[in-house]
């Protein structure tokens, strides 16, 4: 049973050791130019300091929620475009089904006023 | 012409239903009215589709006699409850209707009733009707009745109007639900009485539970709604069981002859592993001794009678504690004959000394007068199960005969004892003293009804107690205990004239103590005119018990026959072993009491149907034994 | 063409949750609506719970009769099924639960479009949402395959979870919500980590396949080991044992009853609840259905057996206990779950019979519930809520056919004749006699002893007590859409219970072909 499974436990060990291996080789051989800029934590925009519960408007969260939603939707496009011809008229239909879905849902995001950013 | 009337025929339950749609109440537009009424056809539509089709009309012509008509049985039991439904379309803001309406369906019905005694009560089953219900599980509507159901069904047509009538003249409040529950209640009491399907039968007993509950839950006393509880739960606990037992002998029959029923017959003739046939029958008699009540299950009654209202102790003690005593006789001793005989003689014990001797002890030393005529029930009714346990002639027709009685007796002290509660509210005996100064009329009812409690000869009393005791001497089922028994059941006579006498001494003679009662007005109108039919039967079936007794002589004589029959098949069973007594009783015989019972049709989607007599495991499991493993 | 008629329930109502999903965008806010929302945002389509709220019974309603009209075709007749299979499987078995379930969202339906605009939660998405929730329920009924199991069960549960937090501003909504959001993605993953498995031990997604590869088990040259098929039956159980509530997995139940809008409610109650019934029986008579699984010592019909003992007896004994009548309401659903279960353990013998008796279980407890919670939704309204057992106290003076209604649906869902629930319950034990579980039998039947109490509680504040001076007491509301949902429930139980030849026939012709 073990044999069977070995080639993963090989890909974690190669996947972990390159990339302990990056940060390692980084460490030696890059320069190490110490600068206040340098120092700080990593950041993304938002102040390092205050408060951690910091209150954002729900719009942030509504529009990565949509794009997030949308997006896995037209993930399923792509199978649908690799078997095109074995589908035939019936996967078509389906699809259009489905893009009639998206497409309902969409109008409905916009009624509701979702996509507006300013209101 | 026949096809126009025909059709005239077939749309009535349809204009029914428009009709009584249309005439809803609180709606005022037509058009809503015509929408309510459409709605009413088209859900009376919905059942009639559902109803299965109408195949067997010629199986019940070929089962009635040609001078009974078959569908009176179906009246007598439905008129109660359509009565029961349309007065949910009633004003509830006109009392008068109200009352107009279940005065003229009760007596309707007990019109209806008599005609039950123009049959010519002979061998077999009476004014039978019997239809398919739910094809696929065996379930028929099949009812009828013999020598023993026609006295019970007469005996709840007459005590319910009677109950009616005492109960408009107390409660004033509330009168729609208290006629709704009435009706329910009646029709419930009826089709337990003539059902002889065990599914119909359940379904009739577990409706008369409600109706019950809310008699003494909504108009009762103080204390009302844990007697209310009480009387729910001990009940629900018996019928509990017994749904238990029918569905196991609904296997068990599956089992032996290879189609599903759950017909009263059928039942009878099957002969079930030994253990598992004393569990059936303790299941049974569990729930009817629940209702009869017999010591110790009896605690319920006294509680139930004190907090109901006079027309709910009525009907209680006239005829829903017959239903358990009727229910031991037809199906505990017609289908369990073998348990039943195993454990008379202890059964009888119980029902001597728990029953009549402690029942008179408890009633003697009651403050309470109605709380005392309760003990007294309980033991009266302990009377009724001696003569049942007994197994005798005499002693089954005797316990039938009490069962009468004490219907008769005890409803009607019960109804004294409103008559002064409604003057008083108070029932104490210690209040009273000195009555018949001042009620002389009421008086000397009390007394008349007192004899009978008592059984004085003369008195309908005294032969149905006499015959008991006389059954318990030459009993076989009780063995040598027998003689000691009917000893002992003599003495319960004795204390019942000692706890009656006394408290009539206490409150009808010597001087008025209380000055309160110096100025009670006698019974009026409405209570004399409900007391009397029941001091008239009094006498009549004191003088004339063999009205009563000459109509029963077949049905008893049935009974016992299914009972011995019982006994020797139990007697002569294995372990566990389950066969059919005589598989398919035949209708050709006219001599037989079974000749024109309409057999069960045997559904042919068994396997099993050939696998008859096949030894079948008593162990109560949970499942059948272990197999091999999954996992190695 | 075959395959549009067949799947024509399942279209419609899918189309119709778009359709009124458009309806409530571009529907305006009614005036009378606005002042009625809590919500500080006046969304469009507020106001106009009414409206939707029957136009979803209707698509509901519609996909009932449609299933119905399926039926009589006759699902064998139509070819293209053959296409769907296994992901869809479209059969007499799955048809019934169609029907069932169309007609529990219906019911919700009904209820919502009286409760919301009542109780000022008048938020349109409910109508939608029940709409989409009973698509996956259907989904999920019909699924043979792992695959469209998982999809189906999240399509209804999603649904759900809005609906329970339906009421935004209250916190007991917010956290009944949460609380089953949590819970049920929990249980999810249990179900979906058992699929896993199932796929890794057999190679197969569709319960045919798995069923035949389990049945290799114990073969000299079987491929499949036990061992990770007995771990997947076991998580599988228990993520279906969530979303039936059985005990021990039923902790969110009554808080999430108690918190949702009692439409919602009722939809958890009764299609959440048959659905999950409906691929529970799938699942373990198809993908399990091998015959040393399906025996007393080493598959799970011991396992199914403790759950129902556990359910009937933790359900029954604490819903006695309740002072709150929804509570009571939840926990009864429990030991009713409880009482199905009996009769999913009973199919190891009576395979056929048992299952036809689940079958007509969930119709009869469909209806039954839907028409408590009806009936407790009528016996309330805005700032008079009927919660407690002394709200209502009374209540069958101030509302006579209210208290009539509910101790209609009381009695059924206590198993007194001549209700529908007496017949289902003893259709029920009647199967688990017949397979010889003898002791669940009697169990079962104690247990309806404890439940006549606590329902026959009810009725005795409903007709006996009076309501204490000065105490809150529930002032019945008045909506044509509640009490046409009760009158329709109403008939069904008697009906059911009067007459259930017809429908039993179905259930037996269902469970014959399913399972």
């Amino acid at each position: 049973m073990f044999d069977l499974y070995l080639p993963m436990f090989l890909m974690f060990a190669i996947a972990a050791g390159v990339a302990a291996g990056m940060f390692s080789l980084g460490q030696f051989v890059g320069k190490n130019p110490q600068s206040a800029e340098k120092l700080t934590p990593f950041e993304c925009g938002n102040d390092t300091e205050g408060a951690g519960n910091v209150r954002l408007s729900v719009k942030f969260y509504l529009t990565a929620i949509l794009f997030v939603v949308f997006d896995i939707e037209v993930v399923f496009i792509y199978p649908w475009a690799a078997l095109f011809k074995g589908l035939g008229w019936v996967g078509f239909a389906s699809m259009l089904m489905f893009v009639v879905a998206l497409l309902v849902a969409l109008v409905y995001c916009w009624k509701k006023g979702a996509l507006e950013w300013e209101k | 012409m026949t096809g126009f009337s025909g059709g005239i025929i077939e749309a009535l339950p349809y204009l029914f239903a428009f009709f009584v749609g249309a005439m809803i109440p609180r709606r005022q537009g037509w058009a809503e009215r015509v929408g309510i009424g459409v709605v009413g056809v088209l859900a009376v539509a919905f059942v009639m589709g559902l109803w299965p089709e109408a195949a067997d009309a010629e199986a019940t012509q070929a089962v009635t006699r040609a001078d009974e008509w078959p569908q009176l049985l179906n009246v007598i039991v439905f008129l109660p409850i359509v009565g029961a439904v349309a007065i949910l379309f009633a004003p509830r803001q006109n009392p008068k209707l109200l009352r107009a309406m279940t005065m003229g369906i009760l007596a309707a019905d007990f019109l209806i009733s008599l005609g039950l005694l123009r049959a010519n009560m002979t061998t077999g089953w009476h004014f039978q009707y019997v239809t398919e219900w739910l094809p696929t599980f065996g379930i028929r509507y099949h009812v009828a009745i013999d020598g023993i159901s026609l006295w019970m069904v007469l005996l709840s047509t007459v005590t319910t109007p009677i109950a009616a009538l005492v109960s408009f003249g107390s409660i004033k409040k509330r009168t729609k639900d208290l006629c709704f529950a009435m009706l329910l209640l009646h029709g419930g009491m009826l089709g337990a009485f003539v059902s002889l399907d065990l599914f119909l039968f359940y379904v009739f007993w577990e409706l008369m539970l409600i109706p019950m509950v809310i008699l003494i839950g909504v108009w009762g006393g103080v204390e009302k709604i844990k007697a209310a509880y009480k009387f729910l739960l001990f009940t629900m606990a018996g019928s509990v069981l017994m749904l238990a037992a029918i569905l196991y002998m609904v296997w068990a029959h599956r089992q032996a002859a290879g189609f599903v029923t759950f017909d009263y017959l059928a039942m009878s003739n099957l002969v079930l592993p030994r253990t598992a046939a004393t569990l059936c029958f303790i299941a049974f008699a569990f729930a009817f001794v629940v209702k009869v009540p017999m010591w110790p299950l009896h605690t319920w009654l006294p509680d139930a009678h004190v907090q109901a209202p006079t027309g709910g102790s009525i009907i209680l003690a006239a005829v829903l504690l017959k239903l358990g005593t009727y229910g031991y006789v037809r199906f505990c001793m017609g289908m369990l004959g073998g348990p039943a005989y195993d454990r008379a003689a202890t059964l009888a014990g119980v029902a001597v000394g728990g029953g009549i001797l402690y029942g008179a002890l408890c009633a003697w030393k009651q403050t309470d007068v109605k709380r005392l005529v309760a003990y007294s029930s309980v033991a009266h009714m302990g009377f009724v199960m001696l003569g049942l346990f007994a197994a005798t002639t005499s002693g089954i027709k005797g316990a039938l005969l009490t069962m009468i009685n004490h219907g008769i007796a005890t409803g009607a002290l019960f109804l004294l004892v409103g008559v002064i509660y409604d003057r008083r509210h108070t029932r104490l005996v210690s209040e009273f003293g000195g009555l018949a100064k001042v009620m002389p009329v009421y008086a000397a009812v009390f007394v008349i009804v007192t004899m009978a409690s008592i059984g004085v000869p003369g008195t309908n009393g005294f032969v149905g107690e006499f015959m008991v005791i006389v059954g318990t001497f030459v009993s076989s089922a009780l063995g040598r205990h027998g003689s000691i028994q009917a000893v002992l059941a003599t003495f319960g006579v004795i204390l019942a004239a000692v706890y009656m006498l006394s408290v009539v001494q206490k409150m009808f003679f010597g001087p008025i103590t209380n000055k309160r009662n110096e100025n009670l007005p006698d019974m009026n109108v409405r209570e004399t005119l409900a007391v009397a039919p029941l001091v008239a039967l009094i006498f009549v079936l004191g003088l004339f018990p063999s009205l009563v007794l000459d109509t029963m002589d077949s049905s008893v004589a049935h009974v016992i026959d299914k009972y011995n029959s019982g006994r020797d098949s139990h007697r002569g069973n294995t372990i566990d072993e389950l066969r059919l007594l005589n598989p398919s009783p035949k209708g050709d015989d006219p001599t037989s009491y079974d000749h024109n019972y309409p057999v069960p049709p045997k559904s042919d989607d068994d396997e099993s149907a050939n696998a008859a007599s096949r030894p079948l495991s008593t162990a109560v499991a949970l499942g059948q034994g272990v197999s091999r493993g999954v996992a190695r | 063409m075959d395959l549009v008629i067949a799947l024509s329930p399942l279209l419609a109502v899918g189309f119709g949750g778009l359709m009124l999903m458009l309806a409530e965008a571009f529907g305006k806010p009614s005036e009378e609506g606005i002042s009625k929302t809590t919500g500080d945002v006046v969304d469009a389509g507020a106001g106009r719970g009414a409206e939707l709220g029957l136009g979803a019974s209707v698509v509901l309603i519609a996909g009932a009769v449609m299933a119905v009209g399926v039926w009589i075709v006759g699902p064998e007749t139509l070819e293209g099924v053959a296409d769907v299979a296994p992901y869809l499987l479209i059969d007499r078995f799955s048809l019934f639960f169609t029907f069932v379930l169309c007609l529990g969202g219906a019911f919700t339906a009904l209820l919502g479009g009286g409760y919301l605009p009542e109780h000022r939660i008048d938020r349109s998405e409910f109508f939608p949402l029940v709409l989409f929730s009973t698509f996956g329920a259907i989904a999920l009924a019909m699924s043979g395959d792992l695959l469209s199991l998982f999809v189906g069960l999240e399509t209804m549960s999603l649904g759900v979870y809005c609906l329970i937090g339906l009421r935004r501003g209250s916190a007991r909504a917010t956290e009944a919500a949460l609380k089953y959001f949590l819970l049920g993605s929990f249980a999810a993953a249990l179900t979906l980590f058992g699929a896993a498995l199932l796929y890794g031990a057999t190679g197969h997604t569709d319960l045919v396949g798995i069923g035949e590869a389990v049945a290799t088990i114990g073969q000299p040259d079987s491929t499949v080991a036990a061992m990770p098929v007995l771990l997947a039956l076991a998580l599988t159980l228990a993520g279906l044992g969530f979303k039936v509530a059985a005990v021990p997995f039923h902790q969110w139940t009554p808080d999430a009853y108690e918190g949702a809008p009692t439409p919602a409610t009722a939809f958890m109650a009764a299609v959440v609840k048959t659905a999950a019934f409906a691929i529970l029986l799938r699942v373990l008579l198809v993908g399990f259905g091998e015959e040393r699984l399906m025996s007393w010592g080493t598959g799970w019909p011991p396992v199914i057996a403790t759950l129902a003992v556990l359910s009937m007896t933790v359900g029954n004994v604490v819903a006695g206990r309740q002072e709150s009548v929804k509570r009571m309401l939840a926990y009864s659903s429990i030991a009713h779950a409880g009482v199905a279960l009996v009769g999913v353990a009973a199919t190891i013998r009576s395979t056929e019979d048992a299952t036809a008796s689940v079958l007509f279980y969930l119709l009869v407890y469909t209806v039954s519930t839907a028409g408590a919670f009806g009936a407790l939704i009528l016996c309330g309204s805005r700032g008079a809520e009927a919660v407690s057992y002394e709200d209502l106290a009374g209540i069958a003076k101030r509302h006579p056919a209210a208290a009539l209604a509910f101790s209609l649906f009381l009695l059924s869902l206590a198993g007194f004749p001549p209700t529908a629930g007496f017949f289902g319950k003893l259709y029920v034990f009647q199967s688990a006699i017949d397979s010889e579980l003898y002791v669940l039998v009697i169990i079962g039947l104690v247990n309806s002893l404890i439940g006549a109490y606590y329902y026959v509680r009810v009725m005795v504040y409903m007709y006996m007590r009076e309501p204490v001076p000065g105490a809150p007491v529930a002032k019945p509301m008045s909506s044509g859409m509640v009490t046409s949902a009760i009158v329709l429930a109403a008939l069904l139980v008697l009906g059911l219970g009067i007459l259930p030849g017809v429908s039993l026939d179905m259930a037996i012709a269902a469970a014959a072909r399913g399972g």
